[in-house]
Parts: structure tokens; C-alpha cells; sequence
């Protein structure tokens, strides 16, 4: 190996890079022609046409020129034949990490497409990982992973936090149903089902979970949520970070194995259902003695096993389906989805390409994170919005959490007219709850008879559902609500959903006003926009958050602008308590701040 | 738990979160600038409060290789020493490690503190090797803790068992 570089960090690369070099790294490495087919297929060209530091080849060529230089005999004795010119000096490193985080989400698109099967995207990875390893990385995944690695999950959630979401989940559920039978159990040893979440989903979403929990209820399935152990996401398939990727995958294996489980089940998120099912007994080079599955697999099974019984009608918006990468390309996970979406809409229509052609979502690879590279990516976005408007559809379904962020970021800045919807919201929404398993269980076990009858019927109790099951009358009763939002009629909206929730509900227009009216009145919630005349909304809320007198309000984002995830990714200062998009569905929002007021808590307390 | 005596100390390993663990100080991994950032520093800022950030705003900075102490606000603890370790395979990990392992159990004894819990540092995203890690920190708080030190316990704390297990080798190899 030549040691002719200035750089420290970059001999530790070299170094680093030798175990990565496998047959099959070693022939996308010498197997690229720079034919030019990959260029055609990447949403990054495809926007940026007249840039041709976007194709997948030039992405994959700094990992090249590295190994050419350092472990292949033509580039040790003749370098500047074979274009073996690595970097050599620090400040070369951050052109790589923007190259290798800024300009591929690692979506694989181009390898489907690469006739010599060239992997770019596990090229470019094996580049992340070294950058990541010498220090060289976004803050985003510098937060992200530290989180990960010392918290167990990538949104730095505490596990009392966790818990707590939980158990006022399971409430809320048994006090809606009127049934004991629909608390969430957490650490339930001997459960058929152990059931893991995207951080996401308790930190921002905290409706998947109950959906997921009517779901499990409705099939009288034998279920539980781990305390540990739950986050199915790995930051380590994004920062190309092996060793961590092995760790978070460990967790769910052992405390998998803790409970006595043989099923996991992994709500519906891409690079989780990745990295869990897929890449993670690689990593951590274990065994693997337990089904893993995603969420999609199982709610199919269960109505196939009438288990659960749905009607479609319910959902007769105009639908279509985005493929997430890493479970179309890279799982081959792909028709499942299709066949359980038919099942529960009544309108549903393919965009094109689909499947393993499907165009990325444009928030993979980890790129929500990295909020430096959000103009570039919503440039690249164009493609998908394309794709999604000639579909003319009024709901994109995707079994992603990452691609539901993502998509959500493109339909705000490409003003399309449609909304995000995961597989999970269409089957409890469609759901017949009177014809599911649960109702044909009594809700209490019958008193044996003292003497044993030869045949006897089964007692069936039907569950009574109440009319509205989601809407509660005076959720918000009493609190103190302060809207800061410019626009009048969104203001005007806001207010009268709050007040009829039985908020007591203050205004105001701008950061400035927000930030005083916080600090006179001392509201109970803030419900804060984003892009607002003077003060917008960011610097509001950091500043809100830099006062001692008004930090510990919890507040919630409701925001159309993707700028805003620097504040959860980079973390400045403590994240919001809620995020929302725009335009908000009336029974998300009273839900979201119903959550935040029971369980927000002060700092340190 | 695995428990290791020198003399009449001793070293402890146990398995949880460190910054929830109800002990006399423990060691927090900071970078230079002395902020809390992400992680165990963002527990240390929702359970314990800003005011170990603000008391750390007011020491500035911590170079490598050294320990600062700061109070632990609302957390069981009663104080925590932030110390700088080695990152990122910087050049001479191995004694960095040793220096920074020295410079809290110093800093503790300065602070009359006897009781001590250590995370393996830097063997997260820092990327120093846990074996590695075990073997030093483990040999160098023996070696202090031999050598008429104040500090009568010292615990390590592992997060999960691909913590664990490492430290747990070196403790009972060297029992």
C-alpha cells in the first residue's frame, strides 16, 4: 500500500477501506466502463443535466481513485493512466462528503440499470463510511448517529419518554374502545408478535402506533411493544457505519430473544425493514432464529385469514403507490404492498415507472437529515412530483416513514394536490371492527359449568364501537393554546378547531408578538409557524428555547417548509415536542397536542 | 454485575444508561468546545436541566486528553466530569485514553469524590475499538486505583452487552 498523502485522516481511509474490499466491492470498483447508462436513471442528473459531478459513475470514481492508488498494481505503477488520483490533503475531504451525502441518496436506481453491475450505491456508502470514521460528516449525522449509538434509538428518545407515549396511547385506545383488551402491552414475555417502530412514529407520529394497535386489537393477536430494543431503523445503513449498524441491530435481536418472541414485526419504514431483515444479521454476524417481517405482511395475512375484516369503500379517494427504495430494489418487496392496497381502496393507479423503477422519494439515504443539501434535494425532487401529478391521484401510499417525509417535503414545494398516507391509516380506516376476531372473543372469560356440557355454542359479544372513534369532545378542555401564525385564515382556522376541542386560545402574527405574548401569558401549548414576516419561525423558537421563562413550553411546528428539520436534526437547542405538516388534518393536530400536553415535560424534571 | 477488588477498592460493571445511574459522578465524553450535543448529552439536558450546559458555557472549553467538572442539575448523580477523549482514530488513541481515564479519576479526588462511573469512552461514534478501550481504561484505574487513590469505587457502565462483554472479559481475565 503507498503512503504518498499528506493527510492523516486520508491514510486512515486507505486503511480502513482494505476489510470493505470483497469480491463483489473489488468488481463494482473495476467493472465501471463509464458507459454512461447509469447517468440516465439518476434523479440528480436527470435535474441537474448540465453537471456532470451528479452522474453515479463520478460519485463512484472517488472511491476509485482511492483503490486504484492504494490496492491496484495499475494504479500503483501507473496512476495517471488510470486516473488514480485520490485526494491527498483535509481540506479534500469536504468536496467527498458533499459528493457522497449531498448528491445520492444511495436509492440503487443506477445499479438496477448498470449493464457491467456496478453497485454505485454500496460504493458510495463504503465512501460514507470511511468519511464517517475520520470524522468527516453533516451535523445531522453527527446528531443522529451519537443518538443512536448512546440511546439505543436515532431521535434521541429518552425511555421514560417512550413508555410514557406508549401508556397514554393504550389509554386513549381502551377509553375510545371501551375495552380493556386494547392496552397496549409493553414486555409482555411469551407474545407471539414483538412490534418495533420507527423513532419517528412515538417522537412526531404517535398515530401509526395506535392505528398499529387497533389493528393487533381487531385480530385478537398476542402482541407487545419492547421498552428496549424498539427503534427497527439503523442510521448505520445511511453513515455507511458497519459497527453501528450491528449495534441497533442487536438490540432488536436480543431483546427479541428477552421476550421469547419468535416474530418480529417491523412497522412500515424502508431502510428498517433493511437493515433489520436484511443487512443486519450480516453485520453483526449472528444468527438469525426468528421470522422478521414487515408490517405490510402482516396486516395482508390477517385478512387473508379473516382475521381482520376491511371495507374499501371507506377509502375511495384516487390512490397511488411510491415504491421505497430499499424495499422495491433492495428487498424485492414490492407486489405485497400492491395486493393489500387493493384490498382496502377502492381507486388505486399505478405510477410510472414503478417497482424496482420507481424514482426515490428523494428523502433516502439518510437525507432528511442533512438539511445543508434541502435546496439541492428538492431540485431533484422535481422528477418524483412529476410522476406523482400525471397520476392525478389525491393520496400517494407509501410503506416508508423516510419516503413519507420526504414526499410530504416535495408535495408542499411542488404544490401538488395530494397527501402521504401509509398502508396502516388505510386498513384501520377501513376496518370493520364488528366482523373482526376481537368481536367474536367475549370480553370476559365464561364462568366454567360445573359440569361439562358435550357441545356448546361459542358466546359471542359484539365490541361496540362508538359512533365517532376518533374525534373527543373537549380533548383540550381549559388549556391554553397560543397560535402564532400569520396567514388570517389559517389563524382564523386553527383557532375555531382548537376552541371547539375546548381550548382557551391566544394569537399572535409574528416572532416577535409569539415571543411576547409567550412570556406574558405563559400558555400551555405553542403552536408555531414557520415561514412568517419578521421573526419567522425558526429563530422564534430557538429563541423561545434560549429563555428561561418560557423554554419549557412545549411547542408545535405546523409548518409547509423543509428548512425546519435542521432544528430536529442539528439540534441547536432542545426539538419541538411536535411536528406537523401543512396542510394538517383537523383530527391529527387536536390528537398531536392532546399528546404533547399529557406527556411534555419540563427540562430536567 | 461483574466486580473486580484491588485491595480494599473496587471496580464494578454494570449494564443501563449512565446519565440515569444514582452515584456520586459520572464521566460524560465531550468534544472541545465543551458543548453537550447529541446522545447522553441531550439525557444529561432533559433529565438534569441547562444548567450543566450554562456551567460549561462558563469553563468554555476542555482540550483533549483533560477533565472539567460540572454539577448534574436534576440527575441522581451528584456531579459529572466531562473529559475529552480521544476521537475519530486520531493519532496516539491508546494514550489519549489513558490520559483522559488519569485526568477524571485526578479530577474526582480534587472534588472529594469517591465514587466514579465511567462509560467505555469514545467507542461509539468516536470509533475507538472496545477491546482496545477495555484493556486500557480498565488497566489504568486499577493501576490508580492501587496507588493510594481517594476514589473507592469505580463503576463502568455498559449501555448494551456489546458494551458489556468486552469489559466483562478484561475484568475477569485480570481477576
Amino acid at each position: 500500500m503507498s503512503t504518498e498523502v499528506e493527510s492523516y485522516k486520508i491514510q486512515k481511509m486507505v486503511e480502513l477501506l482494505a476489510p470493505k474490499l470483497t469480491r463483489q466491492v473489488v468488481g463494482s470498483l473495476v467493472g465501471c466502463v463509464h458507459c454512461g447508462m447509469c447517468h440516465e436513471t439518476c434523479h440528480y442528473v436527470m435535474t441537474h443535466p448540465d453537471d456532470p459531478k451528479m452522474t453515479p459513475s463520478y460519485k463512484a470514481d472517488q472511491l476509485r481513485k482511492l483503490f486504484k492508488r492504494h490496492y491496484d498494481w495499475t494504479g500503483r505503477v501507473f496512476p495517471g493512466w488510470v486516473g488514480a488520483k485520490p485526494p491527498t490533503r483535509d481540506v479534500d475531504l469536504d468536496e467527498l462528503k458533499d459528493i457522497a451525502f449531498g448528491t445520492c441518496t444511495n436509492c440503487r436506481r443506477c445499479t438496477f440499470n448498470c449493464p457491467m453491475g456496478v453497485d454505485t450505491a454500496t460504493l458510495n456508502r463504503i465512501m460514507r463510511g470511511l468519511l464517517t470514521q475520520v470524522g468527516v460528516m453533516p451535523e445531522g449525522v453527527r446528531v443522529v448517529s451519537k443518538d443512536t449509538w448512546e440511546l439505543g434509538n436515532q431521535m434521541g428518545v429518552l425511555k421514560e419518554d417512550y413508555v410514557e407515549t406508549l401508556e397514554w396511547l393504550s389509554e386513549e385506545l381502551v377509553m375510545e374502545l371501551d375495552d380493556e383488551r386494547a392496552t397496549i402491552p409493553i414486555d409482555k414475555v411469551g407474545a407471539n408478535i414483538v412490534y418495533t417502530i420507527n423513532p419517528r412514529e412515538v417522537k412526531y407520529d404517535p398515530r401509526t402506533i395506535s392505528e398499529a394497535a387497533l389493528i393487533f386489537y381487531a385480530a385478537a393477536e398476542d402482541w407487545t411493544m419492547p421498552s428496549w430494543g424498539w427503534d427497527q431503523t439503523n442510521f448505520g445503513l445511511f453513515s455507511g457505519d458497519d459497527a453501528m449498524g450491528a449495534a441497533s441491530y442487536r438490540h432488536l435481536q436480543e431483546k427479541n430473544a428477552e421476550l421469547g418472541s419468535q416474530r418480529l414485526v417491523i412497522s412500515e419504514c424502508g431502510h428498517g425493514y433493511r437493515s433489520t431483515r436484511c443487512e443486519g444479521p450480516n453485520w453483526s454476524k449472528t444468527d438469525q432464529d426468528f421470522v422478521m417481517e414487515s408490517s405490510v405482511m402482516t396486516m395482508l395475512r390477517y385478512i387473508k385469514e379473516g382475521r381482520i375484516v376491511v371495507d374499501k369503500t371507506k377509502n375511495s379517494d384516487p390512490v397511488t403507490f411510491h415504491d421505497s427504495c430499499n424495499n422495491a430494489r433492495s428487498c424485492g418487496f414490492y407486489e405485497e404492498p400492491r395486493e393489500l392496497l387493493k384490498l382496502v381502496c377502492t381507486d388505486f393507479q399505478e405510477m410510472y415507472p414503478n417497482r424496482t423503477e420507481n424514482y426515490c422519494c428523494t428523502g433516502g439515504g439518510g437525507a432528511m437529515s442533512m438539511s445543508e443539501y434541502t435546496p439541492r434535494r428538492l431540485v431533484s425532487a422535481k422528477v418524483k412530483a412529476d410522476q406523482i401529478a400525471e397520476t392525478g391521484a389525491k393520496v400517494v401510499v407509501t410503506s416508508c416513514h423516510n419516503c413519507v417525509d420526504g414526499l410530504g417535503d416535495l408535495i408542499r414545494h411542488y404544490k401538488l394536490d395530494c397527501q402521504v398516507k401509509q398502508l396502516v391509516h388505510l386498513v384501520a380506516n377501513a376496518l370493520v371492527l364488528e366482523e373482526c376476531a376481537i368481536s367474536k372473543i367475549p370480553k370476559e372469560k365464561p364462568v366454567p359449568e360445573p359440569v361439562p356440557e358435550p357441545v356448546q355454542e361459542p358466546v359471542v359479544i359484539p365490541v361496540e364501537i362508538p359512533a365517532d372513534r376518533v374525534k373527543i369532545a373537549d380533548a383540550l378542555s381549559g388549556r391554553r393554546i397560543l397560535i402564532v401564525e400569520d396567514e388570517e385564515d389559517t389563524r382564523i382556522f386553527l383557532a375555531t378547531l382548537l376552541q371547539d376541542a375546548g381550548a382557551v386560545t391566544l394569537e399572535a402574527v409574528d416572532g416577535d408578538e409569539a415571543i411576547a405574548t409567550a412570556r406574558a401569558e405563559k400558555p400551555d401549548l405553542i403552536t408555531l409557524d414557520l415561514s412568517m414576516p419578521g421573526k419567522d419561525g425558526v429563530e422564534a423558537f430557538i429563541e423561545i428555547r434560549n429563555d428561561p421563562d418560557i423554554r419549557d413550553i412545549p411547542v408545535c411546528i405546523v409548518t409547509g417548509h423543509p428548512e425546519f428539520r435542521k432544528v430536529i436534526y442539528d439540534r441547536p437547542v432542545r426539538p419541538p415536542e411536535g411536528y406537523m405538516d401543512k396542510p394538517v388534518i383537523e383530527e391529527d393536530l387536536v390528537a398531536n397536542l392532546r399528546r404533547i400536553l399529557e406527556t411534555s415535560r419540563a427540562e430536567g424534571s | 454485575m461483574v466486580v473486580k477488588k484491588i485491595g480494599d477498592k473496587v471496580i464494578r460493571l454494570v449494564m443501563g444508561d449512565i446519565t440515569d445511574l444514582e452515584v456520586a459522578a459520572f464521566v460524560y465524553d465531550i468534544t472541545a468546545d465543551a458543548k453537550l450535543g447529541s446522545g447522553y448529552g441531550s439525557a444529561i439536558t432533559t433529565r438534569g436541566g441547562k444548567v450543566v450546559q450554562e456551567e460549561l458555557d462558563a469553563i468554555g472549553s476542555c482540550p483533549t486528553g483533560e477533565a472539567i467538572t460540572t454539577t448534574a442539575g436534576k440527575l441522581k448523580a451528584g456531579r459529572i466530569i466531562h473529559v475529552n477523549g480521544p476521537k475519530f482514530h486520531e493519532p496516539g488513541t491508546e494514550d489519549k485514553l489513558r490520559q483522559t481515564t488519569v485526568a477524571a479519576l485526578q479530577l474526582a479526588e480534587k472534588n472529594g469524590i469517591t465514587q466514579l462511573a465511567f462509560p467505555p469512552v469514545g467507542t461509539g461514534l468516536y470509533q475507538v475499538p472496545l477491546a482496545v478501550c477495555a484493556r486500557v481504561m480498565i488497566d489504568t484505574v486499577a493501576e490508580h486505583l492501587a496507588n493510594n487513590s481517594s476514589v473507592e469505587e469505580v463503576i463502568f457502565v455498559a449501555l448494551d452487552t456489546r458494551e458489556f462483554e468486552p469489559l466483562a472479559a478484561v475484568l475477569q481475565g485480570g481477576a
